[in-house]
């Protein structure tokens, strides 16, 4: 059954397998995977960048340290750049690359459309950031770019265009990867592989890719009729000829929440896998884990307007946001709940990998609980759009979404790579970033309680307000040297690191059966799947054998 | 194993005080761990809704945070081979349930609380002794605020109401969104073209407040400031004849509605100088430019906000006479 021995290998031009052309004309779901994920780290690092020129400018008070509009810009493109550019497409990457080998196929379900997504990624994200250089500037209304802000009249010039453009790419490039996810996982698994037996991780990425598939078209609407709106001359979002700004508000959340979760759902994936297998113990509670997963997909799609509160929706809307707002806090505290359960009597080993699903336990918690003030529609008057909101999301997508992608890199990096990322170096930055984490986000919190509204400029207030804000900035410098260890780790270990070997972690899932890096054709051969943790079982019936013979 | 009760009672105790002591700390509310301090019913109930919820979470932060942190120090690693394995516990049904429900009740009772309160945080009382509630029409702007007082008067940037007094607010936009927010008198509401919105406050002591626009909305959105004055009966109802005066109410203008870009003596700022532009003194020019405001790309960039759309005759010929004689220096000479 040797893979190899199927068919003979298909003839290849010789111009194909150049070093750089072979990456072009890849369709391997691992060279795939690893294109997304360095592109994806690459936006981290240029949106990271202009995270950094934000809290320059906000480190005092009446600072006039880049342009008011340079500051609009930066924190647009900040915001869609980490949200579209950095998690969702790196999650995308790391599944590429995982999930046929956690599930023990041989490649994607659709080698050539995984490869059209990755290049409209790439195309849109350039796009996003060419824009710079645009007439008028980037875009400069926001994340969300409310209308009519982000109409013609008030947002002259073509950055706003250019952004919807880029969306619409990185949205088609979604779409396209979650509809191969779900082909992939739905009918390519092992012998054995039942659903109660899939590694969590690929539970996650399934909630992923349907979420992804119901929340994109929305927002691929909305940015449609602002085109429309912005080019073509018609209404949609236009009170003042019958539109309705608060339609597009309700179409971009409807998106905007889901999306929250197609970025956390990958993280608490990674989470379950790692936790246990540095604990020496099965993830406590499976199936309250999967099952949480698709209670959180499920509730996600009903909580949209509570980002809009303070818009003014009939009260009984208000309160039925609220109540199924909190409602989703109770899988998702299952989830934090099972895995500390998880550690409990375990061998802990606090590699790096370990560490980063700690410190996400940590802050992920201050986030979720954060979010209870904002479900709660009364206190969200107060805190909404406020520096409270900025500290609460950083919690969540940052203590989240961040700390996941890095413990997911240094667990799987040996598996992707073939060498171990340096210890040392990661344990440096793990601190580096969390200590810089919580010193940047934390004060924000207070900031907003004392009324500082997001996307501010700049700020005349000194005391307490000018503490917190330089407070806020020196973490960021932190956070960002933290960074560059990881920079300098890769560089030390790219040709130096030690060989990993198969299974340096002595894991459970299938992706450690095969080499590191895995061979094209991933597999010779994929044992029966007989549970969850399909190599724990084959090390037992091996030691069992040798205890015999 | 009465020593190791002994020891877990002693982390309880533990975290109960920190939980306690930061409770503390966010009810004292200051240094930003509770929402400003409240002067109006509505803000009240806000914050004793934080307050709650502060305390449940809390507690829940400690429990949590220090689970984690006990276990990662009791159960690490300290030398054991990697093989070397935890027992393998894979499930237990009936703590699964209570972790469900737990978080189940937590909620509900915030839930509850919050509902309870909510009357008295949303609903505009009737004030029947008073007349009923003094209404205010807010109209957010690119980039200021503009109130109609009932008798017709308006302000810039400055809202003055009697101290105790129920005062109801009804919030318009006339350009993008805007959010009307002053923390100690409530929560934000959003200025959104096409829909009204309102709240309310009754200020329960004299001063001035501070106000900020809570949505963004363009280039001056930080600028974009009110302050509440809440004064005595006497000082409001001279306060409303002051602005009755063309040239008190069109500083006011000067100042909120054209200094914020074109600096405070019209010589240029963020925008261009002004202060030498015959538009100025030129009746349909600048009623145009203040209504449609201008966009364009080429020659060069220029955007201005259309400041003065929905404006009343009396706004524009008050800000006609302050142009007039306070702010243009005539047409450049020798140009």
């Amino acid at each position: 059954m040797a893979a190899r021995a199927e068919a003979p290998p298909r003839y290849r031009e010789d111009w194909r397998r150049g070093r750089v052309a072979s990456w072009v004309t890849t369709v391997d779901h691992k060279r795939i995977g690893i294109l997304y994920m360095v592109t994806s780290l690459v936006f981290f690092g240029a949106g990271g960048l202009l995270a950094l020129l934000i809290r320059a400018q906000l480190a005092t008070p009446d600072e006039h340290f880049i342009t008011r509009n340079a500051y609009n810009e930066l924190f647009t493109i900040h915001g869609t750049t980490m949200i579209f550019l950095f998690i969702v497409p790196f999650w995308a990457g790391l599944a590429n690359f995982v999930v046929p080998l956690m599930i023990g196929a041989r490649d994607m379900a659709f080698p050539r459309l995984n490869a059209a997504s990755y290049w409209f990624f790439l195309f849109g994200g350039a796009g996003m950031f060419l824009s710079f250089f645009a007439s008028g500037g980037a875009a400069k209304a926001g994340w969300y770019s409310y209308p009519p802000l982000s109409e013609k009249f008030y947002s002259p010039g073509t950055g706003q265009d250019i952004w919807i453009l880029s969306l619409h790419l990185v949205a088609i490039s979604s779409v396209l990867g979650a509809i191969n996810f779900l082909c992939t996982i739905h009918n390519m698994r092992a012998a054995g592989m039942s659903w109660m037996r899939i590694p969590l991780f690929v539970w996650a990425v399934e909630i992923y890719s349907i979420l992804l598939l119901l929340a994109i078209p929305v927002i691929s609407t909305a940015l449609t009729f602002l085109l429309l709106d912005r080019q073509v001359g018609t209404h949609f979002f236009d009170p003042s000829n019958g539109g309705s700004a608060v339609l597009y508000q309700h179409l971009f959340w409807f998106f905007g929440h889901p999306e929250v979760y197609i970025i956390i759902l990958p993280a608490m994936g990674v989470l379950s896998e790692v936790i246990p297998v540095f604990s020496r113990k099965p993830i406590f509670g499976y199936k309250a884990i999967a099952f949480s997963t698709v209670a959180i997909g499920f509730y996600s799609m009903l909580v949209w307007a509570h980002h809009m509160f303070s818009v003014g929706l009939p009260n009984f809307l208000n309160v039925f946001f609220m109540l199924s707002s909190m409602v989703i806090a109770v899988p998702t505290g299952v989830k934090i709940f099972n895995w500390i359960a998880t550690t409990w009597r375990g061998n802990l080993i606090l590699d790096t990998p370990m560490l980063w699903a700690l410190g996400f336990l940590c802050v992920f918690t201050i986030g979720g609980l954060s979010g209870i003030f904002l479900a709660a529609f009364p206190v969200d008057w107060q805190v909404t759009d406020t520096y409270y909101v900025v500290a609460h999301m950083h919690y969540v997508m940052f203590g989240g979404g961040v700390f996941g992608v890095f413990a997911a890199l240094f667990y799987w990096w040996p598996k992707i790579f073939g060498r171990l990322l340096d210890e040392r170096l990661g344990k440096m930055q793990f601190w580096l970033v969390f200590i810089g984490f919580n010193l940047t986000f934390f004060p924000q919190h207070m900031l907003g309680l004392m009324g500082m509204p997001r996307r501010n400029f700049t700020y005349s207030h000194h005391g307490l307000w000018e503490t917190y804000n330089l407070m806020s900035s020196i973490g960021s410098g932190i956070m960002a040297i933290g960074f560059l260890v990881f920079a300098a780790n890769v560089v030390k270990t790219s040709r130096s690191g030690p060989r990993a070997g198969n299974d340096p972690w002595i894991a459970d899932t299938l992706e450690w059966y095969t080499t590191s890096p895995p061979p094209e054709h991933n597999f010779d051969r994929v044992p029966y799947v007989t549970s969850a943790r399909p190599l724990r079982d084959l090390r037992r019936r091996l030691a069992q054998a040798d205890a015999v013979g | 194993m009465p020593v190791s009760v002994r020891r877990r009672a002693l982390v309880l105790l533990l975290a109960l005080g920190a939980a306690l002591a930061l409770a503390g700390a966010a009810y004292a509310g200051n240094g930003g761990f509770a929402p400003a301090t409240p002067h109006s019913p509505n803000a009240s109930g806000i914050n004793d809704s934080y307050k709650l919820i502060a305390l449940f979470t809390g507690i829940i932060f400690v429990i949590v945070e220090g689970a984690l942190i006990w276990f990662i120090f009791r159960y690490r690693n300290r030398g054991r081979p990697r093989t070397a394995e935890g027992p393998q516990i894979y499930a237990h049904t009936r703590l699964e349930l209570m972790w469900t429900a737990a978080p189940v009740l937590i909620l509900a009772v915030i839930a509850a609380f919050v509902f309870y309160k909510l009357p008295g945080i949303k609903n505009v009382p009737a004030a029947k002794a008073q007349g009923g509630p003094l209404v205010i029409r807010v109209e957010a702007h690119q980039f200021y605020w503009q109130f109609t007082y009932p008798d017709g008067a308006t302000s810039i940037d400055e809202l003055h109401v009697p101290a105790n007094r129920v005062v109801r607010v009804d919030i318009h936009s006339e350009d993008v969104d805007h959010s009307w927010w002053v923390p100690e008198l409530g929560g934000k509401f959003d200025a959104i073209p096409g829909v009204t919105n309102h709240t309310w406050f009754k200020a329960n002591r004299m001063g001035t407040y501070r106000g900020q626009c809570g949505e963004f909305c363009g280039v001056f959105h930080a600028e974009m400031t009110a302050r509440v004055v809440v004064e005595s009966d006497a000082a409001y109802r001279s306060y409303l004849a002051s602005v009755r005066d063309p040239l008190i109410l069109g500083g006011q203008e000067w100042r909120g509605v054209c200094a914020k870009c074109h600096g405070l003596s019209g010589r240029g700022g963020y925008g261009p100088n002004i202060a030498v532009n015959a538009v100025l003194v030129e009746h349909a020019g600048l009623l145009r430019i203040l209504e449609h405001g201008q966009n364009q790309l080429r020659p060069v960039s220029s955007y201005m906000p259309p400041v003065g759309r929905g404006w009343t005759d009396a706004q524009v010929k008050a800000l006609e006479a302050y142009l007039k004689t306070r702010v243009y220096k005539g047409a450049p000479s020798g140009g």
